[in-house]
């Protein structure tokens, strides 16, 4: 796939939480929409499905039926993100935005992403997990910040908003 | 104990007192501070004027390392895209910020004997001021770059452990981004995370942007 003309790309990993589209909203507030003719960058937006095996994985000897039924809600829930997606970014009319799907592990998704559509930026939400929630529950801003072979932008969902 | 000294060559109020944790930011001319948040929830007309954008708040660190400096570039070049300065300055404004670590004066042997005692102050004085030049060079090399780049920059030192004071001013100046190099002075592979900034992508409540240096082996498609 080649990248876009000559704008650097902004990709925007987003899942079903309430951050990563308020980092997809913040991002198109601070970089897209003041330059409403020629927007700095090229956006894509990104959502990684996980996988039905790895949902299916502590249901036992997973029959084919179970499966197919995950994947069927999975790809409900996707097509929702993304129409969430396609949405908030009509609305603040940016016109090239790309929406892509990619099957996997949301921290490889996004790191291999990055290579391939040669980004300038990642941007990642942040659940703003402590320490030990971290640790244990894993994080994707983490890992993204620390592998991902450009630069990183965190964005963070300020406590007290409604 | 924390020592701020803004100058900058905007018309700010210099302030070299200890800094208060509860004054409000003094920059009072930022409508983006509290007011950012709400209003990207709520929809936006289809067409902004320019006039009515809010202008983004940066802080970029810098230190020694060319890392922060590649970083504060990076900013510039990619977030600054207008060709003069009104425009620059319509968009948003630049706070380059530089933490000098404090001094530790008790770790000085002062007599032939080797043995640690407090230094004289003649020494604490001289290593003060060696710490004062070279936060005035790092920061007018920041300044010189926003200049080159037709951005408006103020500049801020602060003292203390750089990934606290880093976040604590990105609080007190309402912030929207701060950007930081990946890695300071210690060098290490590429996928690695400096101290200061996985700090500072844990910790800081506003936004960071975390640059990373360009690959050496130039990979184009």
């Amino acid at each position: 796939m080649a990248s876009a003309g000559d704008k650097p790309v902004m990709l925007v990993g987003i899942d079903d939480s309430e951050h990563s589209l308020y980092a997809l909203d913040w991002t198109i507030d601070h970089f897209f929409a003041p330059f409403s003719h020629c927007p700095p960058f090229k956006l894509v937006v990104l959502h990684a499905k996980p996988s039905p095996s790895t949902m299916a994985g502590f249901s036992g000897p997973a029959s084919a039926a179970v499966i197919t039924i995950i994947d069927a809600d999975l790809k409900i829930s996707a097509a929702r993100i993304g129409d969430k997606a396609k949405e908030i970014c009509s609305r603040r009319s940016v016109e090239d935005a790309m929406v892509e799907f990619v099957e996997g592990d949301a921290r490889q998704v996004l790191c291999d992403s990055v290579e391939k559509h040669h980004a300038s930026v990642l941007v990642v939400g942040s659940h703003g997990y402590g320490t030990i929630k971290r640790a244990v529950l894993g994080s994707v801003s983490d890992y993204c910040a620390h592998h991902a072979q450009c630069s990183v932008m965190i964005v963070k969902k300020p406590k007290n908003m409604h | 104990m924390i020592l701020v000294r803004r100058s900058c060559n905007l018309p700010q109020r210099l302030n070299d007192t200890n800094m208060d944790l509860t004054t409000p930011p003094a920059a009072a001319d930022v409508p983006g501070g509290e007011g950012a948040e709400e209003s990207t929830v709520a929809g936006m007309a289809k067409q902004q004027p320019v006039s009515e954008m809010r202008k983004m708040e940066m802080m970029v660190a810098v230190d020694d390392s060319e890392g922060s400096f590649y970083a504060l570039g990076w900013a510039l070049d990619h977030l600054f895209r207008g060709r003069t300065l009104e425009e620059n300055d319509r968009l948003g404004r630049v706070t380059a910020v530089h933490v000098q670590e404090p001094f530790q004066h008790y770790l000085f042997p002062a007599g032939p004997g080797g043995t640690a005692f407090y230094a004289s102050s003649a020494v604490i004085e001289s290593v003060k001021k060696a710490q004062e030049e070279n936060s005035a060079i790092i920061l007018s090399r920041a300044l010189q770059m926003c200049r080159e780049k037709m951005v408006k920059a103020q500049t801020l030192i602060m003292t203390g452990d750089p990934k606290d004071m880093i976040c604590r001013a990105t609080e007190e100046m309402h912030v929207d981004l701060l950007v930081i190099g990946s890695r300071g002075l210690g060098k290490i592979k590429r996928a690695f995370l400096g101290s200061v900034s996985d700090y500072c992508a844990h910790h800081s409540k506003c936004p960071v942007l975390i640059v990373k240096p360009p690959k050496e082996v130039d990979k184009q498609a």
